[in-house]
């Protein structure tokens, strides 16, 4: 494509009262020969806007460089096809007019970088190729339980066909074989009868929906609108293509004969929560030992829950599962005692309701407290002991039964333990030499557990199973996007997401079932899904110059890219969620989008002007995450807080798409030093795109090595990790890097 | 912070107890006022918003547990319950509605139940059933000395007229001899009690400066909620104190001889003890009347449902507020001269006075000599 440049600059929003508009024009005309330079005093309005489309119509504009607020903001105003039109924006309002000197050399010097970084990008910029691939919409959902029933459902309504697919010969799940329900209705203190029967029946008889039970997935090939699934289900095998998979596998309940502490296994009357519950479904609630109906019940909460030794997590339900026993035992029985000793009786939501109700009952006897033995005592009874009671005692309860309300683990399989688990056989097998035969044995065993645990069974390079967090949940951006996993396309929802009851699974199923609907049409228009909603770009790998080194496959955290025997990546665009951070990971630089390129980058930072040693402005580099920390800039400029004039800003699309390549220009073309923001990693991480600050912090101890081979002062680099909240540190955090900066000195290779 | 430091000390004198739940106790603590019990989720803001307790001991957080658990034993025999001076600051913040004040309320009236002697006499105080033998007794006794006992008929319209001092006195002398046995009963079992729970202070010794402190009101002053309250207590117990010392120095000065009723009612030059008493009794009817009246206003007004009122606070404080008005009644219709009415008018008091009195160790009226005991066997 001939490019013509056309650059457009806002004197709105008190920018022309604090950068000389017109000097800042002379870049463009000058500097760059833009043949098309204007100047505007609103150029979000409607003449604004029409200015640039007649330039486009009558002059052939096709690459715009819009100099004005940021981009986050005037999205609608300044929208053009990325297929037909390059067009960048420049943001001089937030990060220059409201945050810098008015009328000052070193802001117009801000301005006029910033400008000169946006031109050279639209520059090395392309038009984005639109991709239209037969996508099928058929949704997937793995799990016929009631969050599986429900996601099939709201799916099915929405006018998408489905294919549930469930491992027991029945659907229905835990909600089945329950005798009741928690209130689902106001004044919520009563249970009611399950409506789960219900349920099936709609699925069952659902036109949209496939059911297909005592199944088994064999196996998951493809991407997010062509996944080709192999199904046995009965001994039959089905071969189906679906565009989106739900993950509703649920849970199961923590493995009792690990509690042996609590009296599991001392006696048969003492019994799991999940054992009283099938009790009380098949009729009378009689005690195991003697079949006698019992006359006191005493229940130990946090069975194993909220426990370094077992689960150290709250599965939010097992509270409420005892408050429903209580019921159930004093429907039968209204004299029978139920002691409960809990933790914190944790009875979130309305459910707050039904625990003031069962508590009403003078016959449920609670207290804080920790059961520090049970054992057999006297006439058949078992004794239980409880210290640090509220009562101020401790207590020894006789009882006729014990029951332990245990907690949820998650029905996942966790993929990267499987692959990791293949890759240290093989190499116990094969390897080179005989330690490292004795340690992948090693890891081998350490591993074993996971073998044969596959769900799913992707064909992923990473892993047959979606990556789970350290307790075995699907990993997902939990805080701000629940079902988002690290598979594009596999979304979890309901318990196998994070232990919840089953109102809870309910709204998540509907929630899972949007995401996917989502995902389907996205990818049928060739667009990302979350994070990078609707962005049509793709990364393209000149393979000639590959050398398999693989740190793209290992790194990518959605797992997007398989290999040949070889090691030579193979791309599966739907399953990209376009952050770069393959691009970021690539030593040889063969990565690349067609708006985001390492060459796009460096020719900006090259761009950069560097005043000389002798005028003491010293230029800082500061790569910045576009998801959190440019947006809090952005809040920093709107409150009007000030920074050193001397830092220049490039946002990335993830600090993980950050290549070290970068670094080394800036610091061999004269910067005084870089800044890095990237989000919070961790357990706890704040990373739209799960890895990406984690990884580039690894990169950066290669960064070191750089530096000695300059001989520069490693204080020269710095990384913060951000949140978007934390805008009110973030001039702080500059206005200290610089000051530090200053105290070293200028860069000894400026001028080289 | 106190509430706290207090579950500390209460976690290290903690001993090992088998727990066998009372129903029947709970039941009767939900139908005797404390009906939300059971509504508490041991939050401790009571224990907090409590201006009387102890700092080593709060209440009445530990109290709501061990009486949501049905634990008899260990409430009756636990001076906190008296302790308690009923502002309902607790249940008025309780974020539950559990009303913790009322749950005391309906403690105080088991254990005057559990400890009082005969045991029986309690049960029959403890419900409007009761109200009928109750009264039956003392209208049959004062039915009987209006129609058998010997009289000597002055002239003048005056009680003795009917109901002679010669039979009276004795009477009320020897039903102060068996009211002072049934609560030395009850008290004895309350101490034992209190006892064996661990109360260390010297009870005896004690019960002196528990009575400067009862009749000081200064632990009822802390209980800041209201200072109605305050006052109405004060003022009646003030006069009921003087009247009871009145009331014995006259019955001991008639019985001697060296006094005759009716006592002058203006000054007299020539019986100067007998017109001081007379104005000091009357000085006292008027302070009590009017430390009822506070009280029974601040019932019938309670719109912030501070405090429940049940039957057992209705009685005690009903006989009471009836004996005082029956008694100014009968004062004032025997110096206007109203013979014959002012003699079923005295009748009536005479039937409420022996209710009040017979009946003390068994109705709320015995909270006076539990509580003086349990802030004894609190005292440092």
């Amino acid at each position: 494509m001939d490019k013509k440049l056309g650059v457009y600059i806002c004197s709105g929003c008190s920018i022309g009262e604090t950068i000389d508009v017109e000097k800042l024009a002379n870049v463009a005309r000058k500097e760059y020969k833009a043949p098309v330079c204007q100047v505007h005093q609103c150029l979000c309005g409607k003449e604004g806007v029409e200015l640039i489309r007649k330039d486009m119509a009558s002059e052939g504009v096709n690459t715009i460089v819009i100099a004005a607020c940021s981009p986050r903001v005037k999205t609608a105003a300044f929208s053009f096809d990325p297929t037909a039109v390059i067009a960048e924006r420049v943001n001089i309002r937030e990060h220059v007019s409201w945050c810098q000197k008015p009328k000052d050399e070193d802001t117009q010097m801000m301005a006029e970088d910033y400008l000169r970084m946006g031109i050279v990008k639209a520059q090395k910029s392309d038009l984005l190729e639109p991709v239209s691939d037969a996508i099928s919409k058929t949704i997937m959902v793995v799990g016929g339980g009631i969050t599986g029933i429900t996601a099939a459902l709201e799916a099915a309504a929405a006018g998408y066909e489905v294919v549930l697919v469930e491992k027991l010969p029945r659907l229905g799940g835990f909600m089945a074989s329950m005798k009741s329900r928690l209130p689902q209705h106001p004044p919520y203190s009563a249970l009611e009868p399950s409506d789960v029967a219900e349920k099936i029946q709609q699925v069952t008889y659902n036109p949209k929906v496939k059911v297909f039970t005592s199944a088994k997935i064999l196996k998951t090939s493809g991407q997010p609108g062509q996944f080709d699934v192999t199904i046995d289900a009965e001994g039959k095998t089905t071969e189906i293509r679906a565009g989106a998979i739900i993950m509703a596998t649920g849970w199961k309940p923590y493995d009792a004969t690990k509690l042996g502490h609590l009296g599991y296994g001392l006696s048969p009357d003492v019994v799991t929560n999940v054992e009283f519950e099938k009790m009380a479904t098949a009729g009378r609630i009689k005690r195991p030992s003697d079949g006698k109906p019992p006359e006191s019940v005493l229940f130990i909460q946090c069975a194993g829950s909220r426990d370094k030794e077992h689960l150290p997590y709250c599965s939010s339900v097992c509270c409420l599962a005892t408050l429903k026993h209580a019921g159930y035992i004093h429907e039968q029985n209204a004299d029978a005692k139920v002691f409960i000793i809990y933790k914190d009786m944790r009875t979130p939501a309305q459910n707050e309701r039904f625990y003031r109700a069962a508590q009403d009952h003078p016959l449920n006897f609670l207290t804080k407290g920790e059961v520090s033995k049970v054992e057999k005592g006297a006439g058949g009874k078992l004794s239980v002991s409880v210290n640090n009671t509220l009562l101020g005692e401790d207590l020894v309860i006789p009882v006729d039964m014990v029951v332990l309300a245990a907690g949820m683990v998650p029905n996942s399989a966790d993929g990267e333990a499987i692959r990791a688990f293949e890759d240290a056989k093989l190499k116990a097998e094969k390897g080179d030499s005989e330690s490292q035969r004795a340690d992948a044995a090693k890891k081998a065993e350490e591993l074993k557990g996971h073998q044969g645990t596959e769900i799913l069974n992707l064909t992923y390079r990473q892993g047959p199973d979606l990556p789970v967090l350290k307790y075995g949940f699907p990993d997902s951006h939990f805080v701000c996007f629940p079902y988002e996993t690290r598979r594009t396309g596999i979304y979890a929802a309901g318990s196998v997401r994070a232990p919840m009851d089953s109102l809870h699974a309910e709204d998540d199923a509907l929630g899972a079932a949007m995401k996917a609907i989502q995902s389907v049409e996205l990818a049928s228009k060739g667009k990302a899904v979350h994070p990078r909603s609707q962005d049509m770009s793709f990364p393209s790998f000149f393979l000639q110059r590959c050398t398999q080194c693989k740190r793209c496959t290992e790194e990518c955290p959605f797992g997007t890219l398989d290999e040949d025997e070889k090691g030579t990546p193979k791309p599966n665009p739907y399953r990209c969620r376009r952050c770069g951070i393959c691009m970021g990971a690539c030593p040889e630089r063969i990565i690349s989008f067609k708006n985001y390129s390492v060459d796009m980058i460096a020719s900006m930072i090259k761009s950069i002007e560097i005043p000389p040693e002798e005028d003491e402005k010293p230029r800082v580099l500061v790569f910045m995450c576009e998801n959190d920390a440019y947006p809090a800039l952005d809040i920093a400029g709107m409150n009007h807080s000030s920074y050193d004039a001397c830092v220049r800003v490039i946002p990335l699309r993830c600090l993980g798409s950050m290549n070290i390549v970068w670094i080394a220009d800036a610091l061999s073309s004269g910067f005084d030093g870089v800044m890095l923001f990237g989000c919070k990693y961790g357990d706890d991480y704040q990373c739209h795109f799960a890895k990406g600050s984690e990884l580039a912090n690894r990169r950066l101890d290669n960064v070191k090595e750089t530096l000695q081979r300059l001989q520069l002062e490693k204080e020269r680099i710095e990384v913060q990790q951000l949140a978007i909240n934390e805008y009110t540190k973030l001039p702080a955090l500059i206005n200290d890097f610089m000051d530090r900066i200053r105290k070293i000195g200028p860069n000894p290779y400026k001028g080289f | 912070m106190s509430a706290h430091g207090g579950r500390d000390r209460e976690r290290e004198m903690a001993e090992t107890i088998t727990v066998k739940p009372d129903a029947a106790f709970i039941k009767e603590l939900l139908g005797s006022g404390g009906s939300d019990l059971k509504k508490c989720y041991q939050c401790a803001t009571c224990s907090v918003a409590c201006n009387v307790c102890p700092e080593n001991a709060p209440f009445p957080r530990k109290q709501m547990a061990l009486a949501q658990w049905g634990m008899k034993e260990q409430l009756l025999s636990d001076p906190a319950v008296w302790l308690c001076h009923n502002c309902g600051d607790c249940s008025t913040l309780c974020p539950r509605g559990a009303r913790p004040g009322d749950v005391f309320g309906a403690l105080r009236k088991a254990a005057i139940e559990k400890y009082s002697f005969p045991g029986f006499m309690a049960k029959l105080a403890g419900k409007p059933s009761g109200l009928l033998p109750l009264l039956l007794l003392p209208v049959l006794i004062f039915a009987a000395i209006v129609l058998f006992a010997p009289r000597d008929i002055t002239v003048d319209p005056e009680f003795a007229n009917l109901f002679p001092q010669n039979v009276l006195e004795p009477l009320f002398f020897a039903i102060s001899g068996i009211v002072l046995l049934a609560f030395g009963v009850g008290l004895a079992r309350f101490i034992k009690a209190l006892k064996r729970a661990g109360a260390d202070a010297p009870i005896v010794p004690n019960l002196i400066p528990a009575a400067i402190e009862i009749m000081a009101h200064s632990r009822f002053k802390k209980c800041g909620a209201e200072r109605a309250r305050y006052w109405g207590h004060m003022l009646t117990l003030w006069g009921f104190a003087g009247l009871a010392f009145m009331g014995t120095v006259v019955g001991i000065g008639t019985m001697a001889g060296v006094m005759q009723t009716p006592l002058p009612f203006m000054w007299d030059p020539g019986k100067p003890v007998e017109s001081a008493l007379k104005i000091f009794a009357n000085v006292c009817a008027v302070v009590i009347l009017a430390g009822l009246v506070i009280i029974l206003f601040d019932r019938v007004a309670d719109k912030a449902k501070r405090a429940a009122s049940t039957y057992f606070d209705w009685l005690f404080l009903l006989a009471l507020t009836g004996v005082v008005l029956t008694g100014i009644l009968s004062e004032l219709m025997r110096l206007l001269g109203q013979d014959p009415s002012m003699f079923y008018v005295y009748f009536v008091h005479l039937v409420l006075v022996l209710m009040l009195f017979l009946y003390a160790p068994y109705t709320k009226f015995a909270h006076i000599a539990y509580r003086t005991v349990a802030m004894a066997a609190s005292r440092k």
